[in-house]
């Protein structure tokens, strides 16, 4: 079946006639989209499509996580909790702005609790029975989260996702040099791929239409800065990404989200959380 | 000594080790994703710093845009290049605030704490002697007094050694005039640190004790074997205790007078670093020169030495207000950088106090570090402030590459009276900070319980 983003991507093609070149990274798949909501409102709902298939598919990971631990594979159980949290970094601008209880249990750092970061440092050392109450805590914890996201009534609410993407914006710019954030797995370019995929989900999905007609210029500089940011993640491992220029240019994506604030009629987003 | 252990073993080998040394208030790099191997110890997160003074504020005038310039270029990544600018290194940090930095250790490249392989394949190819000869990086107090530079005292010229640090070292651009001058302007005005117990003239004053005028007694008299040599014919007290020259003293090669000022925070001892104490030391020099030194005329050394190298303030405890401090000191430079137009100074500024900003916002743990309680509502505000203040710096940059020099200076105007603000949430933060020695002991500890949960 095919996805709600790949849904939306098409109907905007053939909407406005604009060719998308596939690619052959699942991360950027938004690449090329152009959103046509006619309003914010209407954009965050499509932007809600977008976060419901991400946020079920770190649900099916977390499932066939805790599947692969009772079959006591712990290759399966490793190859489970990357799938899962694929799913989840490519969320993460809405994680902890709209759901943030939920994201200090699944995203716990440094806390060797619960969490994905709990799991991934005992699983990918081989202790695979070490894992199995906080993988069962970690698949509730993301069950409740996709039951509250999948709501019909629920809506994202247009400052948090400029605030959501303007603030990871800038932490994709944070030093990674020391391995980033999934250090025990290796995962940590994935996160970071994941994480702009998602910028660039909130941006197209739910602002581009708004702000081209608005500040088509700004539009374009903003479009153009998330494919900079692409480019140099699109590396082959993590010392590869050239760390200097990727602070550069996150800063950069963020300062210009902040400065579509008010064409948006929305605050300048503030980096808190 | 050829290089015996090769990098990606030693690696391995040394991982374990210096996790061991890091104990809970450090954070070693345990990621095979990381720049450099695991193991690596950069020691850069430290609540107790050493402390930098600068002979310009000493004689009370003030930091000169040169200097400060300088400052900031000697935290800045971006001059060096290959590994060491993908790691985020800098000068700093081997001379943490100008001085050296004794828990320094890169598997494969270090022999111990506190030492590093500067001609090595890693950093710049080009250099790499094939020989694992790790040095320790000294202090740079007094560095304006103690030519030549280079433990070997291969360049007479300060300017020199520090192009070559850059460039043959860790593979840097080569630097501009502008560059080298403020690197060297900086160097050269960060001073000794006052010693109460040492005069102006090098001679012990009555701060002293009676067993450091004893050794000072010692010091300068006559070797048993050679009566026209005595300590002080090498480290002069009236010429910051250094003779400017190279001296084979059976360490492998000959290699310069260190100066024994503020020296007691000096350790690792000699070129390579192999010893740790003074006692080690004068135990050599008893051995090399047949001294027939009994055990209490050693220990009369030992405390004639502690009283030269001693300091009234070595460390400063990192606050809120001390980096506040130095980023006012770094961005300052954008005072002369943007009225003068200057592209290339702004960007750098930018990036390195930008950097200051994100620093000191990760000393307020956010919602998912759980392992802080307290406090949530001011922590996340301060780290919102930081990030603020480095997003506004950005700004300016933006606006200076695009040539806008006016939107340039609005912005920087803006940055200025947003600092107040950022200072005042950032303050109100600071009892829920890793500036807290309890809220820090319970980040690390927690950081140290994951490292032990991937064992």
């Amino acid at each position: 079946m095919p996805s709600p983003l790949t849904l939306l991507t098409e109907a905007r093609v053939a909407r406005t006639g604009v060719a998308v070149v596939a690619s052959c990274c699942v991360a950027f798949a938004v690449a090329g989209a152009i959103a046509a909501a006619d309003t914010l409102a209407a954009g965050a709902k499509d932007y809600k499509a977008f976060a419901a298939e991400k946020i079920g598919g770190a649900l099916a990971g977390g499932k066939s996580l805790q599947a692969a631990i009772k079959a006591g594979d712990a290759k399966a159980a490793q190859a489970a909790w990357i799938a899962s949290r694929q799913g989840w970094e490519a969320a993460e601008p809405i994680t902890g702005e709209f759901f943030p209880k939920l994201d200090e249990a699944i995203d716990a750092w440094p806390d060797a609790k619960q969490g994905y970061h709990a799991i991934e440092a005992a699983l990918f050392s081989g202790k695979l029975e070490e894992v199995k109450a906080p993988a069962d805590k970690l698949v509730a914890d993301l069950a409740a989260f996709n039951a509250r996201l999948a709501a019909p009534k629920y809506q994202f609410e247009p400052q948090g996702l400029l605030n959501g993407a303007t603030k990871l914006a800038y932490e994709v710019g944070e030093n990674k040099s020391k391995g980033g954030e999934s250090p025990y797995s290796g995962t940590s370019l994935n996160d970071i791929q994941q994480n702009v995929a998602g910028i660039e989900a909130v941006y197209k999905l739910a602002f581009a239409s708004t702000l081209q007609a608005r500040d088509p210029k700004l539009a374009g500089r903003i479009t153009d800065k998330i494919e900079d940011v692409e480019k140099l993640v699109s590396v082959p491992e993590m010392k590869n990404v050239d760390q200097p220029a990727l602070k550069k240019a996150g800063e950069e994506l963020a300062v210009l989200l902040q400065s579509a604030a008010g064409k948006l009629k929305l605050k300048k987003p503030a980096l808190g959380e | 000594m050829t290089r015996a252990v090769p990098y990606a073993i030693a690696c391995c080998a040394a991982a374990t080790l210096a996790l061991a040394m890091a104990g809970a208030k450090s954070a070693p790099i345990t990621s095979r994703e990381s720049v450099l191997p695991p193991g690596t110890e950069l020691n850069t997160e430290q609540l107790d710093q050493p402390t930098e003074r600068f002979a310009s504020e000493l004689a009370g005038g003030k930091r000169s845009y040169l200097v400060n310039f300088g400052d900031l270029l000697f935290s800045s990544p971006d001059i060096l290049g290959g590994v060491a600018r993908q790691a985020g290194m800098s000068c700093g940090t081997c001379h943490q605030q100008g001085h050296n930095n004794p828990k320094l250790f890169i598997p494969g490249l270090s022999s111990r704490p506190g030492t590093i392989d500067t001609t090595n394949a890693v950093f710049e190819p080009k250099s790499d002697n094939g020989v694992f000869d790790p040095v320790t990086p000294p202090s740079l107090r007094g560095a304006k007094h103690l030519a030549p530079y280079g433990h070997d005292g291969r360049f007479a010229s300060l300017r020199d050694f520090v192009r070559n640090v850059i460039v043959n070292e860790f593979a840097g651009r080569e630097p501009s005039a502008e560059i080298l001058d403020a690197l060297v302007a900086y160097v050269e005005d960060i001073s000794f640190l006052p010693n109460a117990k040492l005069g102006p003239d090098g001679i012990l004053t009555s701060a002293a004790s009676a067993a450091a005028k004893r050794g000072e007694a010692l010091f300068n008299k006559p070797f048993r074997h050679d009566a026209a040599m005595t300590c002080a014919s090498c480290h002069q007290p009236g010429n910051a205790f250094v003779d400017h020259q190279v001296h084979d003293v059976g360490t492998g090669g000959r290699f310069k007078t260190p100066s024994l000022i503020n020296a007691d925070f000096n350790a690792p001892y000699f070129h390579d670093g192999r010893y740790d104490s003074y006692a080690q030391v004068i135990g050599h020099f008893d051995h090399l020169f047949d001294l027939g030194l009994a055990a209490d005329e050693k220990s009369d050394l030992v405390a004639y030495l502690d009283a030269v190298g001693d300091a009234s303030e070595p460390t400063s405890r990192n606050s809120v207000q001390a980096e506040l401090d130095e980023i006012g000191h770094l961005g300052a430079v954008l005072d002369t950088a943007i009225p003068a137009h200057n592209k290339a100074v702004i960007a750098l500024t930018v990036d390195v106090v930008g950097n200051e900003w994100r620093e000191l916002g990760e000393y307020f743990p956010g919602r998912n570090d759980t392992s802080v309680g307290g406090g949530q509502s001011e922590r996340l505000a301060a780290r919102a402030a930081a990030r603020g203040m480095a997003l506004s710096l950005r700004e300016i940059a933006m606006a200076a590459a695009s040539d806008d020099y006016d939107t340039a200076a609005r912005a920087y105007a803006d940055y200025k009276a947003q600092g107040l603000a950022a200072a005042s949430a950032l303050k109100l933060a600071e009892a829920w900070s890793l500036f807290n020695p309890q809220i820090r002991q319970a980040h690390f500890a927690a950081l140290q319980r994951l490292a032990d949960s991937a064992r």
